[in-house]
């Protein structure tokens, strides 16, 4: 190895340990944020190692189902400006993961097109606590009341997703048509659109078909309980996980719209 | 010139041709933003302007002028025919057929995700593919190099590599190894998003790559512009390369440090490490070191070519220099533009100023000035100086090409200057429109439309050039011997570790495994890190 080779391969490698000493050791020993936990975390602070977040602790199941009334009021369209306020309030807050326009490729539900009522229902339901997602609540604490019906107000007004028409009957799940009335489990569309839609309720075409099949879950086991009068706990308790499978496909078909 | 003059002209046709539609969408955007006309209606067709503008100014403009430069440094430089004519072919069929299909979803408003490839923004997949093709054709040009190179070191054992064809393999390896980052980013993070395999995307990761791209790439744009300072410029203007040793430190010194630097661009991001922040803003620092290195060494150079010509004093040299030469009057602009850029860039790379310009319109006025400025200026020397013999034998209208070379200097620093200034009052980039009627913007307004009017004298300067290379026709018949600049010592051995590259790709390599292998391994590590892609042009 020649002179100038070897000088090269030390001045640059002595440049590299200064310039990491620098930056790994002497610039964090000089803020608290960083020196808190001793001399190694300060190193992987430096180094970008994430702190540990959202153990659990932030998604604990809400003890209490919901404090909120609906009420017919929540489904009526507000004044001619939510709709625009609450679009703004949207990009900043909600598209990330509900995508641009209320559609999204994600497994986040799609909100193109919900019910306002619906909409109102579950941010309050974030807001007070009584659904839990580490995510929502903390979005959802810093709404005000009219934040919330604005929301609500931009989202009703999307075009809604549908799902392809079924031509023949055959093909609907029995659950979603009659449901099961020995097992004391009511036909989906009788609250969900098809055959009646409730206050409250949300549209269910076109949406992610995990979420769908997660949310049945969690309502089967207890996990989730902002139902009023446990009206989604009692249906998805009696339901096996194939039914839970075949609904959710059936909802989540490719959507039209 | 032997067997690669069509390749050559082929190459910066296209290059040209696509520069002049981008261009004016670039002044297309400067009008729609300016108080002179109304809100663009939609601005979706504002950012797929920018797209467009984007990619052909950052990747088909200077790639095809860097593979075409490459060709024809490999034929002039090394006195033989270019070896694997077919192959230089397949790679340019390659470029082209990458960038129709890259075209398509960027007409049709399904690939408006800028020019950055920034997640959790998704285009269509062909927009991705057509990128991919484009890198796959300019690394067929990579492997010509190389191949080139080692046919002629077989001819010429121990013999000195010509500097163009030093500093030309120093952008070749550079952008081979640079390149790898942004390949890695759309093979495995977007495109399987794109073919909705997936609906989450990596972003910081994705980010990461990028970065690993993104800034290392600007110096294989401005290898060619330093190439012609250093072996265009003394011969154009008379005088004698002051130090060929020092063009070949300058051209290793970015081989080895522009690349493992690219983190400075994510300042602002939460994902990456301080720690490495710092590190990537101290190396960022190291490479304007090869830049003053030339500033210093083509001052020196162009000071030979004034005293040949009589000038004396300490200053009063400056006079006698042929001022009517357009490579003359290109490098004082060039190195005017290289110095309000490069001090922007030094602000742009320090983790404690860049806070107070990140992602505001200083960023843009910053690259515009060093790369559409200090850089294509050069690129035009390059065309003007090599025309004669890809035309064969022609002399250029030398008052038009002045004329050229003026408008472009001026209208670029009326249209820089001014976004340097609002960038510092705080106006963010890639806005589609501002409303000039709030009192607390009201006072920026004039400086959108002196940029426009810059940006004006960009198009006009911009059609005088292509005028000049269309209307050029052969006008003898045998264009006289092309030559390259001969340094002040010709006779001067070139030192062993700078007529080569293994050690300097060797340091490239290992430093780009301390300065990323952390930040990658970890990011890939870390589960919760995806976010849902935002796909273009869909609902």
């Amino acid at each position: 190895m020649g002179r100038g080779v070897f000088w090269s391969i030390v001045t640059l490698a002595a440049l590299t340990l200064v310039t990491v000493a620098i930056g790994f050791l002497w610039l964090p020993s000089a803020h608290a944020d960083f020196t808190a936990k001793g001399v190694w975390d300060m190193i992987c602070r430096a180094a970008g190692v994430p702190e540990k977040w959202g153990d659990g602790a932030a998604a604990k199941p809400a003890a209490r189902s919901t404090q909120v009334v609906l009420d017919a009021s929540m489904a009526r369209a507000g004044p001619a400006d939510a709709g625009g306020r609450g679009a703004s309030l949207a990009l900043a807050q909600c598209t990330m993961c509900h995508g641009p326009q209320g559609m999204t490729q994600s497994n986040a539900p799609n909100l193109a097109g919900q019910y306002s009522d619906v909409i109102v229902k579950q941010l309050l339901d974030y807001k007070q606590g009584d659904r839990a997602s580490s995510i929502m609540q903390s979005l959802a604490a810093a709404l005000a009341e009219r934040d919330v019906t604005d929301i609500a107000a931009y989202y009703a007004s999307l075009p809604k997703p549908r799902n392809t028409p079924v031509q023949d009957m055959d093909k609907v799940p029995a659950l979603v048509k009659t449901g099961d009335p020995i097992r004391n489990i009511a036909p989906c569309a009788a609250c969900h659109g098809g055959i009646e839609r409730k206050l409250g309720t949300p549209w269910l075409e076109g949406m992610p078909r995990e979420y769908l099949a997660q949310q049945l879950g969690a309502f089967a086991s207890g996990e989730r309980r902002n139902d009023s009068h446990k009206q989604m706990r009692n249906v998805a308790r009696g339901m096996t996980p194939a039914e839970i499978s075949e609904v959710s496909d059936f909802y989540a078909r490719q959507a039209h719209e | 010139m032997f067997a690669a003059r069509k390749l050559v002209l082929a190459h910066f046709w296209v290059a040209f041709v696509a520069f002049g539609a981008a261009i004016l969408l670039g002044e297309w955007q400067m009008l729609v933003r300016s108080p002179m006309v109304g809100w663009v209606s939609n601005p979706e067709h504002y950012y797929r302007s920018v797209t467009f503008h984007g990619v052909v100014m950052a990747y088909v403009l200077p790639t095809l002028v860097a593979m075409a430069f490459g060709y024809a440094v490999c034929e002039l430089a090394l006195k033989r025919p270019l070896v694997g004519l077919k192959w230089a072919w397949i790679g340019f069929w390659l470029v082209i057929a990458g960038v129709v299909l890259a075209a398509i979803p960027m007409a049709t408003g399904y690939a408006s995700v800028l020019y950055t490839f920034y997640p959790p923004m998704i285009a269509h997949a062909t927009f991705y593919i057509g990128v991919v093709l484009v890198v796959v054709g300019s690394w067929v040009w990579v492997g010509l190099m190389h191949v080139n190179l080692r046919a002629w070191q077989r001819e010429n054992p121990g013999a000195a590599i010509p500097l163009a064809m030093f500093g030309t393999l120093a952008g070749a390896y550079l952008w081979a190894w640079t390149s790898l980052g942004a390949a890695i980013e759309v093979l495995v993070l977007i495109l399987p998003v794109a073919l909705g395999l997936k609906g989450t995307i990596d972003a910081g990761l994705a980010r990461v790559f990028f970065s690993w791209t993104l800034h290392a790439i600007v110096y294989f744009w401005l290898m060619p512009a330093y190439i012609a300072f250093y072996t265009i410029v003394p011969r154009a203007i008379g005088g004698r390369l002051y130090s060929d040793t020092m063009g070949r430190v300058a051209f290793v010194l970015f081989l080895v440090f522009s690349m493992p630097i690219g983190i400075h661009h994510l300042f602002g991001d939460p994902q990456v490490g301080a720690g490495f922040k710092f590190v990537h803003a101290a190396m960022t620092a190291l490479v304007s070191v090869p830049t003053l290195l030339t500033v210093f060494t083509i001052t020196a150079s162009v000071e030979i070519a004034a005293r040949l010509r009589g000038g004396q004093g300490l200053f009063a040299w400056v006079k006698a220099l042929p001022w009517k030469e357009p490579a003359m009057l290109a490098v004082a602009f060039s190195f005017v533009m290289l110095g309000f850029g490069g001090a922007g860039g030094i602000i742009n790379m320090s983790y404690q100023m860049n806070e107070t310009i990140h992602n505001t319109q200083w960023v843009t006025g910053h690259f515009h000035l060093i790369f559409a400025g200090a850089i294509v200026i050069m690129y035009f020397v390059i065309a003007y100086d090599l025309w004669p013999q890809l035309v064969r034998g022609v002399s250029l209208p030398a008052k038009l090409v002045r004329t050229q070379l003026w408008l472009w200097f001026v209208g670029m620093m009326v249209l820089t200057m001014p976004w340097h200034l609002v960038g510092l009052l705080g106006m963010p980039r890639r806005m589609a429109y501002f409303d000039y009627s709030n009192p607390a913007l009201q006072s920026q307004a004039w400086t959108v439309t002196a940029s426009t009017i810059g940006g004006l004298m960009l198009v006009v300067s911009a059609v005088l050039f292509i005028y000049i290379l269309a209307t050029a026709r052969r006008n003898v018949a045998e264009p006289a011997p092309y030559s390259f600049a001969r340094s002040l010592h010709p006779d001067d051995p070139v030192p062993a570790g700078l007529n080569g590259f293994a050690l300097w790709i060797g340091m490239m390599v290992a430093l780009t495994v301390v300065n990323y292998g952390f930040p990658i391994a970890q990011l890939a590590s870390v589960k919760e890190s995806s976010v849902p892609a935002i796909h273009m042009g869909r609902p």
